[in-house]
């Protein structure tokens, strides 16, 4: 998890180097003091932080920065830019340039060491969330349980997704199964909110796939409250016709007529007690198998894992 | 005309401050500050004023939350938002001055419209009672609205419905040019409210005119003409409704039907009774 970060600067200013290196000791520093050879190597190899001076002998530091932002895979590089005051002009528009923040130079040691981690923190935060939920996504997850598996904690995963959510989309569209999206993310979180307060963790893996983490006493209460509110709440989404019938009909291209049942939510529970799992990958396949059986019952359902006569 | 007719909508759809009745504030309050209480609780005590109400629905169905138009009672408002949200709001929420008795009067009616909605759509047979409930508590919304937004027009109207002694809805309309069920209109849509709860709140006077839900606007129109014969509360006048015969036909209901809801209200209304704070 802290492993040591790696920041680039690109500035041929040796002082503002020093400067940085005294500052922010926890990270490991490179210098370039040329902008153009910068370009290949950072394209090559990015960093987690990438400092650009905007004086550079070769080129604007605003124009290096764009080359660098206008490709979608680095733009999760978070990049901060150096001004000077004579910099800061009516006209300057550091928007246009997909620039993550700015400092002044010279700088001030205490208001760059507080920059420099929000930066940090705001790029692992905003790279990782699902951009319909806003929830963690994937790499936290997995953090987050790895983490919790080291410390041998207790907790009961739960991984829930959507049944007959495919045939709700076909029919109504994207923007409609957004929508279902969204609800289902605000009843997980609060349901688990209302019973297990701080200690949970709700995350979207994403498309109608979610987890969250509970204490092990409270999983069957979330499970049953969560599917309560979701059956309760999701006819709301359907069209008066669909509502009444209670389930779609739709006709395939073939010209036969298929029913699909309202969507429903199933839910695999995961157990780790006492340190016995100490693996993502062995909690996920234990929950994918239980998935399967939740699967098989019609509706909602929910499945504990019950390895242990625990 | 039409320029206070837009200058009035204008000054409606701004209102930022809606302020309701201490008695049901002060209960939730109580509750959402206890993490032992109930989304079922809450939702309870939240379902006796119509101001709260449409706090809540307003805000879930707003853009932010990603499903507009969607939720349209409080107990699933309630589990979308979660209490961190519903504790704001309570926060916000000021109150009318407790001597406010015409606001007083105009909360009764409205609970006492929304428990006759909730009994004629028992009997009635329909599915979700808890969502005529809603359209009956919010019914006379606009008239609220109006008293906060448009004081000087409420004090004309009022004035009117004493000298002639006409309704009040005839009243607004004299003065205004219209009445409580257009503004809300311009709040349903202003607010994303789903549009079952709309042609409850915007047809209760004019039941016909409801294409898409005749049932919720029939309901409604059927719920306010027995709270006012109970004399439940008071909107703002002192007289009966007109009753459109067109409501029987659409909800089924023969005169065994209106006698049981009747009788259900008559027991209802007793225990409502004793609701109101002194």
């Amino acid at each position: 998890m802290n492993k040591e970060k790696h920041f680039f600067l690109i500035s041929d200013d040796a002082d503002l180097y020093q400067n940085f290196k005294d500052i922010y000791t926890q990270a490991q520093w490179t210098v370039f003091e040329r902008g153009r050879g910068a370009i290949e190597l950072i394209f090559n190899n990015p960093p987690d932080l990438l400092i650009v001076d905007n004086k550079l002998q070769d080129m604007g530091g605003m124009e290096l920065i764009r080359i660098f932002k206008s490709e979608n895979v680095y733009r999760q590089v978070p990049v901060i830019i150096c001004l000077d005051i004579d910099d800061l002009t009516s006209e300057l528009n550091l928007t246009q340039i997909e620039v993550d923040d700015f400092l002044m130079k010279p700088l001030d040691r205490q208001q760059t060491r507080i920059r420099l981690d929000l930066v940090l923190a705001r790029a692992a935060w905003e790279l990782d969330a699902s951009p319909l939920t806003k929830l963690p996504g994937n790499t936290s997850i997995i953090q987050k349980i790895q983490d919790m598996m080291d410390r041998k904690q207790n907790f009961a995963l739960a991984y829930a997704d959507l049944d007959n959510f495919k045939s709700y989309n076909d029919k109504y569209g994207f923007s409609r199964g957004d929508e279902i999206l969204m609800m289902t993310a605000r009843i997980i979180v609060n349901t688990i909110r209302a019973f297990a307060g701080m200690e949970s963790f709700v995350g979207h893996i994403g498309g109608d796939d979610f987890v969250f983490i509970v204490p092990p006493d409270q999983a069957e209460n979330v499970c049953q409250i969560l599917i309560r509110n979701f059956d309760g709440i999701v006819p709301n989404f359907y069209d008066p016709e669909d509502r009444e019938r209670g389930f779609i009909r739709s006709t395939d291209r073939k010209g036969s007529i298929q029913d699909f049942p309202m969507m429903s939510v199933s839910i695999a529970v995961v157990f780790n007690i006492d340190g016995e799992l100490n693996h993502y990958g062995q909690a996920s396949e234990i929950a994918m198998n239980l998935k399967k059986v939740a699967k098989k019952s019609p509706g909602s359902a929910y499945v504990l894992d019950r390895r242990k006569s625990s | 005309m039409q320029d206070l007719y837009t200058e009035n909508k204008k000054m409606v759809l701004s209102v930022n401050d809606l302020p309701t009745l201490p008695t049901v504030l002060d209960e939730v309050t109580e509750l959402v500050q206890d993490p032992s209480s109930s989304t079922d609780q809450v939702a309870k005590v939240i379902s006796q004023d119509q101001v709260l109400s449409a706090k809540v629905l307003k805000m879930v169905n707003s853009p932010i939350y990603g499903f507009p138009r969607r939720i349209s009672t409080i107990q699933h408002a309630l589990v979308l938002l979660g209490f961190n949200v519903v504790r704001g709001l309570i926060i916000s929420t000021s109150v009318f001055d407790a001597m406010a008795e015409s606001m007083m009067g105009l909360w009764e009616h409205s609970l006492g419209c929304a428990v006759a909605c909730t009994q004629i759509a028992k009997v009635a047979g329909f599915k979700d009672p808890e969502e005529y409930s809603v359209a009956g508590l919010l019914h006379d919304l606009g008239k609220v609205v109006s008293v906060v937004q448009l004081p000087d027009v409420k004090k004309q109207v009022d004035e009117l419905v004493k000298q002639k002694d006409m309704s009040y809805y005839m009243a607004e309309k004299e003065v205004m040019g219209f009445s409580h069920d257009r503004i809300n209109a311009w709040l349903s849509d202003h607010w994303n409210l789903p549009l079952r709860l709309r042609e409850g709140l915007v047809w209760h006077h004019r039941p016909k005119s409801a294409q898409h839900f005749p049932d919720m606007a029939c309901v409604v129109h059927l719920g306010d003409f027995m709270s006012r014969v109970f004399q439940v509360g008071n909107s703002g006048d002192d007289q009966i409704s007109y009753l459109n015969r067109y409501v029987f036909k659409v909800l089924n209901l023969n005169q065994s039907g209106i006698v049981k809801i009747l009788d259900e209200l008559d027991k209802e209304y007793a225990d409502l009774s004793g609701f109101r704070p002194d």
